[in-house]
């Protein structure tokens, strides 16, 4: 291993076999691990029962302190975690896959398929097993790709081909969303919409035991998927020139962003603008590409999931404050803040 | 001496330490629950459609969904006082968080013994076990009719009795009135609206339609009506134009309940707003055939809302003589 400097002149490690590892990427990772670490303590340790550090430690903990722990506190955290992981993962996915900074599982109409089919599923069987839940998002968010397949014909591996339909498909299927809120009973439409805001709530270990599988299918993507991404981003002919059939690797990686989209949303409902947020915000702390991207961005996922979710829980008591509101409330400011500054560090470097 | 004081003292830790004794029952979704023989401590997952029937048959509960953690409503209309008045427990049921969020660990922290939800909660009843027996009761229309709620929560807690004498001055003044009713309105149909930002059809499940539907009041039957559809608890959308068509017996006006103007003049302007001139193009409004509830007063499945029901119908009657 030596310590070596990048053609930008970053500081970078290099391993023995070949493996390359930025020390800013490196550092960011610590940071960000550190963050959800910190957040994580905090949100354990907050609720209507005092649970303190030191009850953590000593592990002396009385009946209701593991009540509010077991069936409360840590699924929460855990299923926050992982939807936010997954969920930035797909977007900066999808961002190398179309070549558009905006690209968003939302946006390209991933998780209005998913939505679609369970809100099918809660109005029309209410009291469906909760576990059927994960596999309606699964098929909603299949149906969709074949759909965007279809659609597509040959243009699969044309980018900006697959973000005009994406967008095409995620207006039609807002405005069924539409029209099933409104043409339901009003009880129901509530839970529904409650739901479409996001909802951490009715967290459970079946739903976390649930959602890992997928959220551990990210580990294969970033070892095999992630290398992919760095030559898309340069664009379709250089990457075509570097040998990569994107008729094949486009509609596979899109495959792979469905999948941990569809069981995100399950979980979690839809969370808007979090694709987008967190692979920038990530850009934004330690510039990266390939495996290391997909990290940080997956790690800001995470971190921003948590923090929302410790304002819903603690913010307001007698107010319900849905996920994705929160979410919006933390990272669009977080999201200006940080376009600013990077606006003024390209202007000081010029 | 001291050996009978050991025994006293014996006898009553046993007593204490003895829960008290459950029994197995299946819910409305199909679910064993095992609950006690005489909840005390019951928590409900939505006052308007299970506090009231449970308080109107004299059981308090000391939790509901939609209240603040000392009792206060984070509703805008008081259901509970509307329809019970001063019948309603003193002491205010205790919050389990917020609209949409139920907060487990304050649900355990007001120990219940039972929970009971509507089948619409099935998805939060496996978490909720781990507090207390949760049983699920139907709502929505087509599940159930009239105060059917108030009736199977009665055999659920072995509260028939009560319920009995509940509904004998109610079914006496069915009687006294089911006559004058035939005779003022002859074509027997009842048609009941309420009138949010579009008009609504009012399903089954209510005081109201249990009270005209006693009273030999049969409800209108209107061709691709969604209103009776299983899953709609309470109103249901019709079109404006459809609505001015019909000519019911009775036409029921309700205004928004989350309007604070309730009464005559308050659903007539809001109707004006949707269907402008309905008053002089339908024939009830024309002839006089309509009657305005307030529904917080008579929305409920109970006894409560049906004899709310009952005093407008036999208030009508007055000022038609």
């Amino acid at each position: 291993m030596r310590l070596t400097r990048a053609l930008d002149t970053r500081p970078v490690l290099r391993f023995e076999g070949g493996l390359d590892l930025r020390l800013g990427n490196l550092a960011a990772g610590f940071g960000l691990a550190l963050a959800i670490l910190a957040t994580a303590l905090w949100s354990i340790t907050s609720g209507n029962t005092p649970v303190g550090l030191s009850d953590l430690i000593s592990g002396e903990l009385s009946e209701e302190q593991r009540f509010a722990l077991m069936y409360g506190r840590l699924p929460r955290l855990l299923l926050g975690l992982m939807a936010g992981w997954c969920l930035a993962i797909a977007g900066a996915m999808l961002q190398s896959l179309t070549q558009n900074p905006l690209a968003d599982p939302g946006l390209l109409g991933l998780s209005q398929g998913s939505m679609i089919t369970i809100m099918v599923l809660l109005l029309f069987l209410p009291t469906a097993p909760a576990a059927l839940i994960p596999v309606a998002g699964l098929v909603g968010g299949l149906l969709l790709l074949v759909i965007l397949r279809l659609l597509l014909g040959g243009n699969v591996a044309d980018g900006l081909a697959i973000l005009l339909m994406g967008i095409a498909l995620d207006t039609v299927l807002s405005a069924i969303t539409a029209l099933l809120v409104l043409y339901t009973p009003t009880e129901i439409s509530m839970a529904v919409s409650t739901w479409l805001a996001g909802s951490l709530y009715l967290s459970n270990w079946p739903q976390v035991l649930g959602l890992s599988p997928w959220a551990a299918l990210s580990f294969p993507i970033l070892v095999f998927g992630a290398p992919i991404l760095r030559p898309l981003d340069l664009g379709d002919d250089r990457a075509t020139a570097i040998g990569l059939n994107l008729t094949r690797v486009k509609p596979v990686l899109l495959l792979a962003a469905v999948l941990l989209t569809s069981t995100a949303v399950s979980a979690v409902g839809p969370i808007v603008f979090l694709g987008v947020m967190a692979p920038h915000l990530a850009q934004f702390l330690s510039a990266a590409t390939g495996r290391a991207r997909l990290i940080l961005s997956g790690l800001m996922g995470g971190w921003l999931v948590l923090l929302a979710d410790l304002i819903v829980r603690t913010g307001a008591t007698e107010t319900t404050i849905p996920l994705g509101l929160a979410l919006t409330l933390l990272g669009v400011p977080l999201f200006v803040i940080t376009l600013r500054l990077r606006m003024l560090r390209i202007l000081l470097q010029s | 001496m001291m050996p009978l004081a050991r025994l006293l003292t014996f006898c009553l830790s046993i007593a204490i330490a003895v829960p008290a004794s459950a029994r197995p029952v299946t819910d409305d979704t199909g679910r064993s629950v095992n609950i006690p023989d005489t909840p005390r401590r019951i928590v409900v997952l939505h006052e308007p459609l299970l506090g009231i029937p449970l308080m109107d048959l004299g059981v308090e509960i000391i939790g509901a969904y939609g209240r603040g953690d000392a009792g206060e409503l984070l509703s805008a209309v008081d259901f509970t006082r509307a329809t019970l008045g001063d019948g309603a427990q003193s002491a205010l049921p205790r919050g389990i968080g917020p609209f949409g969020n139920i907060n487990i660990e304050r649900l355990r922290a007001l120990e219940p013994d039972l929970i009971i939800g509507t089948e619409y909660d099935a998805a939060q009843a496996d978490l909720l076990s781990t507090i207390a027996p949760v049983y699920l009761q139907n709502t929505g229309s087509g599940r159930v009719r009239g105060f059917e709620v108030e009736s199977d929560l009665a055999g659920l807690l072995k509260r028939e009795k009560a319920l009995e004498a509940r509904k004998a001055p109610y079914e006496a003044r069915v009687d006294t009135l089911t006559d004058e009713v035939t005779n003022a309105l002859p074509g027997n149909r009842f048609l009941a609206v309420i009138v949010h930002d579009q008009i609504n059809l009012v399903g089954n499940t209510s005081g109201m339609v249990q009270a005209l539907e006693d009273l030999g009041l049969k409800r209108e039957d209107i061709e691709g009506s969604v209103s009776n559809a299983p899953g709609s608890n309470f109103a249901a959308p019709i079109s404006a134009e459809l609505f001015m068509q019909l000519d019911p017996a009775l036409l029921v006006l309700m205004n928004s309940y989350m309007d604070t103007a309730q009464g005559e003049a308050a659903v007539r302007a809001r109707l004006d707003r949707i269907a402008p001139g309905w008053d002089r193009f339908m024939k009830p409004a024309r002839e006089g055939r309509i009657l305005y509830l307030d529904p917080a007063q008579v929305t409920s499945p109970t006894v409560a809302s049906a004899e709310h029901t009952l005093t407008a119908i036999s208030d009508w009657l007055s000022a038609q003589e």
